[in-house]
């Protein structure tokens, strides 16, 4: 390949451009943000649930993870956490800066203030491997392993 | 970031049970050795003259300009709708038409369209109708000479592109980049079939290249007088031409599929992709290639010297019984795709611009369904998917080696079957996840 058209390099121009745009967070997400319903009844929490007090009442039963995000660090129910199928999970996060939490695949979200534990709680209802992410650091707190 | 691998997509589907891997395992190991010691000991696939001719008149349209012309233009009219939607559109990937339109119904749609019509996309490539158009600006293409030695290389490298964009680049799933690379993507190949001629688009672009190696497997096929026949779809296989750099665009198909499967183990995600940026994911990429084509070209060769043929020509002899072994990878791998978050295509297209109020078809508020398919399904078409692809390459494999040696010794296919088998089992390992 010798020579290449005139064209060639002005599109390479506008793909490095593309490469060198800055990248928004939770690159590839799920169906609906806003519209819809929840895709699971997720016993009494509705899908927003920015509920910004800790799971203490009603004692819920299932799995309960707990994430800390200090500094960037991630500790606590990291990495791939499995779940049975139909279980009740409680997922609540800390996070000492304001972010919005967002479980792929059953999106839920739940806003984030810092210092103060965020939860969401759903039937693990949706079989297969989903993640739990920060939408503005971008990072992924952990893999929600159904099944 | 998102951990996600093949673009886009909210979910990734759960390791096979270790019983499906085990007897997937036992049975891909069984059958090749059955192939080579119980099968046919000599050729008996039709050659590229084989063939049940269509009708005439049913050849004289579908190789009549009217369709060709028809249904490029078509294709040329919903890409540019999809990068207008990716421009015009929202600009979040979850409501926006575009990322979902090219990585899953286009990119993952080509398998099963191919697979069933033949090479629908050499067919309907709306950039061959951009290039008859063009053509009058330099009517005898510089380049054309040169293409016959290139063979299908520039394909193989304008897919290596493409999947770099779909499994590594982490603002693949952003309604921009998507718009940028087609337009990117049309500009470079108008620009390079400009220079070579038409035949670039099947020796070149990335597509058609794809949707022609997948439709070799199809029912559908040209006999040596150019007769439009139906045959069975292994001895279509078969009549795969030898051309320069078929192996390279195997080989890229294959690895670039296994990469996919292990940026989604945990093992990668917690050890050496930890980083999740696109050097770990480049490097990733090209080792998985790397090492694809490093096992096959070994076993070829050992093949060869075993046989007593020249060790240089049998990677390229053997190319196209890799290609059932890379389909069953990409069906493994991309199923749940489609019929899981493909849905989100049809439902935004039902308002691609993201206007208040619009709901053309009624699928806006849908939502997608993630449970469509059980978990249980999608593990018994990614085990079937990867076996049966197993056993058409070894077969295709057998076929080919009485071809070119009559009376060859079973044991002299034994390291070709056993790079095949290791990159089954590599293929069950990837989807128990390790």
């Amino acid at each position: 390949m010798t020579a290449r058209p005139a064209r060639l390099p002005r599109a390479l121009g506008a793909l490095t451009l593309a490469l060198a745009l800055p990248l928004a967070a939770c690159a590839g997400t799920d169906a609906d943000a806003g519209s819809a319903a929840p895709p699971s009844p997720s016993s009494s929490a509705p899908a927003e649930d920015s509920s910004a007090a800790a799971p203490s009442s009603q004692a819920p039963a299932g799995q309960l993870l707990e994430v800390q995000v200090a500094g960037g660090q991630v500790t606590g129910d990291t990495g791939r956490v499995p779940v049975a199928a139909g279980e009740h999970v409680v997922l609540t996060v800390t996070s000492d800066v304001p972010d919005e939490l967002h479980l792929h695949g059953y999106d839920l979200t739940a806003d984030l203030q810092p210092g103060t534990p965020a939860t969401v709680e759903f039937d693990a209802t949706i079989p297969g491997v989903f993640e739990v992410e920060l939408h503005e650091a971008g990072t992924v707190l952990l893999s929600l392993q159904v099944g | 970031m998102s951990l996600l691998a093949h673009g886009v997509g909210s979910r990734t589907d759960l390791p096979i049970p270790i019983g499906f891997a085990l007897y997937g395992a036992g049975a891909a190991i069984l059958i090749s050795f059955a192939v080579l010691l119980l099968f046919w000991r000599t050729p008996r696939l039709g050659g590229s003259g084989s063939g049940r001719p269509l009708p005439e008149g049913l050849q004289r349209v579908l190789d009549g300009a009217p369709l060709r012309r028809g249904l490029q233009a078509l294709a040329l009219l919903v890409t540019v709708f999809v990068v207008v939607a990716a421009l015009a559109g929202p600009d979040e990937t979850a409501r926006n038409l575009a990322p979902w339109v090219l990585y899953v119904t286009f990119w993952v749609g080509l398998v099963p369209a191919s697979l069933l019509l033949g090479p629908v996309w050499r067919v309907a490539n709306p950039l061959r109708l951009l290039h008859r158009v063009l053509r009058p600006l330099v009517p005898r293409a510089p380049g054309a000479h040169l293409l016959p030695a290139l063979g299908l290389w520039p394909a193989a490298a304008s897919l290596l592109v493409f999947v770099w964009l779909e499994l590594v680049y982490p603002g693949r799933a952003e309604p921009v980049t998507v718009a940028v690379f087609l337009v990117g993507h049309a500009v470079v190949h108008v620009g390079l079939s400009l220079w070579f001629g038409e035949r670039w688009f099947a020796s070149g672009e990335a597509f058609e290249a794809y949707s022609t190696l997948i439709a070799r497997l199809s029912p559908w096929a040209r006999r040596d007088d150019g007769r439009l026949v139906l045959r069975s779809p292994l001895a279509n296989a078969m009549a795969t031409p030898a051309q320069p750099g078929l192996t390279a665009l195997v080989v890229v198909l294959l690895g670039s599929t296994a990469f996919d499967g292990l940026s989604r183990t945990a093992w990668w995600q917690t050890g050496p992709g930890s980083a999740n940026d696109s050097l770990s994911g480049t490097l990733g990429l090209l080792a998985c290639i790397a090492l694809v084509a490093g096992l096959y070209v070994l076993g070829t060769r050992l093949s060869g010297r075993l046989a007593g043929q020249d060790p240089a020509v049998q990677p390229g002899r053997y190319a196209a019984t890799v290609i059932p072994i890379a389909l069953g990878y990409t069906v493994a791998h991309y199923f749940s795709l489609l019929v899981l978050d493909g849905q989100n295509t049809w439902i935004l297209i039902s308002n691609p611009f993201g206007a208040a109020g619009v709901d053309l078809f009624g699928t806006y508020g849908n939502r997608v369904d993630l449970t469509a398919v059980s978990s249980d399904v999608i593990a018994l078409v990614q085990v079937g998917a990867i076996i049966l692809g197993h056993v058409v390459g070894v077969t295709l494999a057998h076929e080919r080696a009485l071809l070119s040696a009559r009376r060859a010794r079973a044991s002299d296919q034994l390291p070709l079957v056993l790079t095949m088998v290791v990159f089954t089992l590599g293929g069950l390992g990837l989807l128990f996840g390790f």
